[in-house]
């Protein structure tokens, strides 16, 4: 960043670096990012403390019914919650805040002694595996099938996908998923599924051997299925327009009087400017996996951070809640800051170091 | 007034014409109607057959028969009258959802399209910051804190959360036929940003419009159900949700005999958001050559 | 000497949705080795289908009803139209390259000049690397852009002349014997169009190759063309070298398409144009194509259709009056 160091004043110009954050594109996607994660816990901040009705006036009833004194539940369900419930709101909402910032987020309401912050550490990595495979792979075979579909269009391969896309893009991901369970493990029984509840077999240690991967695979093959499934109808839609579209341009034309191989044509030509679009679809297809892990997670007892939103929800507690919500919130968030980066790096349209603008 | 009049009337012909067209495509017919087959049920069907009062236990979890031609549930009620009951919390609260969402999209998306700069700049970077946060998450949170055993607050709750990527679409479309000539006309004539949005926009705007509140209808029944399975939402009555969660719950996903009260209530639900987005795609189909398939 | 390209007989047809629309019908016409054709006309004539038609680069509803199209190259002849894949391949671009109209989005977006260079000299097993690089600059050079501006920028970071020069410069790269140029101005602003007319002068100047220009604009033609071919309803009606065109033109349409260009000095006269519209190519009048528009018509013009017959050596007309189409002149003044 540049410093504009006049000698006789000696100070950093203000206006100059606000210049600098507008035209530059990095530092504007990232105080993006950041600025919505702000207001995400400002949201749940104002969910959980500040409406009728909300978690912190229910815990103190049901401590002052269960015989506790209203001091005393006034002060447990301050300590649960984080919160100093003496202090002025906007002291509270600071104070909040700050706890946040430094990854205290409370401990749980219905296991005492657990830190939030530990039982999400524990379940996140599976969430994230389970979702950022599905994840690749539904954008691997969106675009590859999309493509397909664009070059046989018309064909009977053409009219089955695109039928097949908007069927699976119709239906509810947990229907797929309850259709999944129905189809593999009672009718046709493939699939164990009885057995395949939770994330690993009872006595697998999480360990880099090739046991434990087997089994971890073992499980969660149809939750993958599912997500992927439910996801990539969509994908392939796209894509398949994109690359209609894209075929249509001059440069394809071009490209083909210059005598290109077809090869060439398809990878660099056709193949990445129809990919780049999709780009701004990414953030969509994130939000929606995650918020999907809440309910498959649960139909499948796959122990990942949705099983743990949902199991809080219905034991209302309320600490997991909030914890976890503004976790899975950071990571969507951060996954589309990766992701508008990728594409930022990727178009040459639009260059992440300052620059043209 | 006459304004008034004058763009109703345009509407109504662009609706027209739109159904006139889409009866040349046969899924689109197909989805059309069993959506009105649906709608129909939901609403007339309770009158006709209505909900069992008591539980037959000699017939609890029955497969398909004569009798009951979906099977019966835990209860031992019939499948098939359950099903036909369960329609009208879910339609009502979708059609609720899909008719604020679109409402609400449809203005702000316009209107930011077409005051541009920076009002629309800032518009836009805050839809898109709303719409990086996980949604479902969001809705079955702030669900626990309010209390949701009416459709209306539960179709405000979804609408609120699902209306700004309608307005980002909106405003897209908006802004592509902004470009138009006759809209430049009018510009330059003159009549005022109110009027041309109503009487030049809108009209062409309509297979847009369909098109985008079915695909907020197709989400909030997922989403309502999804609260529902979840326990979040309370079970005030009978809807396929509800059928499809009791049944879970009670593990007749393991039983053959059994699942057909899953079956049915997610039957039910299924062929509502394929015949939903059947209906949309044709439209889509219709407005957009560059789909056609013949010339 | 055979010439470079010899059409024969070309017809095309398009599949519409009201019915078959008869872009080309049965053209015949020769570039010789190192000349310049000018394929002159209004919109919808069907000249752009022509050139596409010639490197078999016409759209899926587009089918190619007869006709041939045979290039010449050291003494050896092949039909363009028979061409498939890979012999098609290393015909195009090599043997002949055809520049588009508007080239503003003629570029790969996402690739670099330099490697819209390197894919197609890789394409056709031509230089590589420093070699490439050398070559293909001194052709930016030539076409007036500057090598270490362009070399390496993408092509949204030029202007829209620059790309089309850029373009060009693509378009030598292989040294074809044959280059089409299909309306290469015409999306440009008037000072980037003198400077491409001049760049194009120059290069034929110092290269040996053939063109094949298509244009509506006359004057362009003027300025480039060794011989000229008016294109009327998917036929041409006159073919002379251009000073005849321009001093004695015997075809109604092309002394119509003259008249309506404003002359520098003479005197004030009224601009004319051409009474009427291009005809439907799908519902094609009777008789010759253009007597609802022309002043000489009379009912063998509606019954029969004129081909293109020799009236002196190098001048070709389709009509039944043209030796009327001088006197006649002032006709279109009325």
């Amino acid at each position: 960043m540049a410093v504009s160091t006049d000698l006789s004043t000696n100070q950093l110009d203000i206006w100059v670096i606000i210049d600098k954050i507008k035209n530059n594109f990095l530092l504007r996607r990232i105080l993006k990012a950041l600025f919505t994660i702000w207001v995400v816990t400002t949201i749940t901040f104002f969910v959980i403390r500040a409406m009728p009705g909300n978690p912190v006036e229910i815990m103190i009833q049901e401590l002052t019914a269960a015989g506790v004194s209203p001091d005393d539940a006034k002060n447990q369900a301050a300590a649960l919650l984080n919160i100093n419930l003496d202090e002025p709101a906007y002291m509270q909402y600071l104070d909040y805040l700050g706890n946040v910032l430094r990854g205290d987020l409370g401990n749980s309401y219905k296991s005492r002694g657990l830190k939030v912050i530990d039982i999400i550490a524990q379940v996140l990595p599976w969430t994230i595996f389970s979702v950022g495979l599905s994840l690749l792979i539904t954008f691997s075979l969106g675009i590859a099938l999309g493509a397909l579909m664009a070059y046989k269009r018309d064909t009977w391969i053409d009219n089955l996908l695109s039928n097949l896309a908007a069927t699976l893009d119709a239906v509810s991901p947990y229907l797929i998923g309850l259709l999944a369970i129905l189809l593999f493990g009672v009718i046709w029984k493939i699939v164990p599924i009885s057995e395949m509840r939770g994330a690993l077999s009872p006595g697998v240690q999480p360990e880099f051997s090739f046991e434990f991967f087997v089994d971890v695979f073992h499980h969660v093959k149809i939750l993958l299925l599912v997500y992927v499934l439910s996801s990539v109808g969509s994908w392939m839609l796209i894509m398949k327009s994109n690359t209609i579209s894209t075929l249509g341009e001059d440069y394809v034309t071009v490209a083909r009087a210059r005598g290109l191989p077809d090869s060439r044509i398809l990878t660099a030509y056709v193949g990445r400017n129809a990919t780049l679009p999709l780009f701004t679809r990414l953030a969509i297809t994130i939000g929606f996996a995650v918020g999907g892990s809440v309910l498959l997670e649960t139909l499948f007892t796959y122990r990942g951070v949705g099983y743990q939103l949902a199991r809080a929800i219905s034991e209302r507690d309320y600490p997991v809640m909030q914890g976890v919500f503004i976790v899975i919130t950071f990571a969507v968030v951060f996954a589309n800051l990766i992701a508008d980066l990728l594409y930022g790096w990727l178009d040459p349209r639009i260059r992440i170091v300052g620059g043209n603008d | 007034m006459q304004r008034l009049i004058d763009t109703l009337t345009r509407t109504w012909r662009e609706t027209v014409k739109t159904f006139k067209l889409l009866s040349r495509n046969k899924m689109g017919m197909f989805g059309f109607l069993m959506t009105l087959t649906i709608i129909l049920l939901s609403f007339v069907g309770p009158i006709i057959w209505p909900p069992e009062q008591s539980a037959n236990v000699a017939d609890i979890n029955q497969g398909i028969s004569a009798k009951h031609w979906l099977g019966t549930d835990f209860q031992g009620q019939d499948n098939l009258r359950k099903v036909i009951n369960g329609g009208k919390d879910i339609v009502t609260v979708a059609f609720l959802t899909g008719v604020l969402a679109t409402f609400f999209g449809v203005i702000i998306g316009s209107f930011s399209a077409f005051v541009g700069g920076s009002v629309d700049s800032l518009l836009m970077e805050l839809v898109n910051i709303w719409l990086t946060i996980p949604k479902f998450p969001l809705l079955a949170v702030t669900a626990t804190v309010v209390k949701l055993n009416d459709p209306v607050t539960l179709s405000l709750l979804i609408a609120f959360l699902d209306w700004p990527s309608l307005a980002r679409q909106v405003r897209s479309q908006v802004l592509s036929l902004k470009k138009r000539d006759y809209i430049e006309a009018a510009t330059m004539l003159d009549l005022g940003t109110r009027n041309i949005i109503l009487s030049e926009l809108l009209p062409n705007m309509m297979s847009f419009i369909m098109i985008s509140m079915i695909g907020i209808m197709t989400f909030a029944i997922y989403q309502q159900t999804s609260l529902v399975f979840l326990g979040i939402v309370p079970y005030s009555s009978a809807n396929w949700g509800v059928m499809i969660s009791a049944a879970e719950r009670r593990g007749v996903l393991f039983n053959q005999q059994a699942m057909w009260s899953i079956l049915a209530p997610m039957g039910a639900i299924v062929l509502f958001q394929l015949a939903l987005v059947s209906f949309a795609r044709s439209l889509d189909e219709v407005f957009n050559p560059r789909l056609r398939t013949t010339v | 000497m055979n010439p470079t390209l010899s059409v024969q007989h070309l017809s095309i047809e398009y599949q519409a949705r009201r019915g078959r629309v008869q872009a080309i019908r049965n053209v015949s016409f020769d570039v010789n080795k190192g000349e310049a054709v000018a394929l002159i006309g209004e919109s919808g004539s069907g000249k752009t289908t022509l050139g596409l038609g010639i490197v078999q680069l016409l759209p899926g509803t587009a089918k190619i009803t007869q006709g041939k199209a045979i290039y010449h190259r050291n003494g050896h002849a092949i039909d363009t139209l028979a061409l498939k894949g890979k012999a098609l391949r290393e015909f195009r671009w090599k043997e002949c390259a055809m520049v588009f109209q508007s080239a503003l989005n003629s570029l790969n977006p996402v690739l670099r000049i330099a490697d819209q260079f390197s894919d197609t000299a890789k394409a056709h097993g031509y230089l590589q690397g420093r070699a490439l690089a050398d070559r293909a600059r001194d052709l930016l050079s030539l076409v007036r852009l500057d090598p270490d501006r362009v070399w390496k920028s993408f092509p949204h970071e030029l202007s829209g002349g620059m790309r089309q020069r850029v373009l060009i410069a693509l378009g030598l790269l292989l040294e074809p014997q044959l280059l089409i140029l299909d309306e290469p101005t015409t999306a440009l602003d008037i000072l980037t169009q003198r400077n491409i007319m001049d760049v194009l002068k120059e290069l034929r100047q110092k290269l040996d190759f053939s063109l094949i220009f298509i244009s509506h604009d006359l004057s362009l033609a003027a300025e480039l063309a060794d011989r000229v071919a008016t294109v009327y309803a998917g036929k041409i009606v006159e073919m002379a070298d251009v000073q005849t065109t321009f001093r004695e033109p015997k075809h109604p349409y092309t002394i119509g398409l003259i008249n309506a260009v404003p002359t520098l000095k003479g005197t004030r006269e009224e601009l004319t144009s051409i009474p009427g519209s291009p005809p439907d190519l799908i519902e094609l009048p009777t008789g010759c194509k253009f007597h609802p528009r022309c002043p000489l018509a009379d009912a063998q013009c509606k019954q029969n259709e004129p081909e293109l017959e020799p009236i002196s050596p190098g001048h070709q007309v389709a009509c039944w009056h043209w030796k009327l189409a001088r006197e006649s002149l002032n006709k279109f003044k009325a």
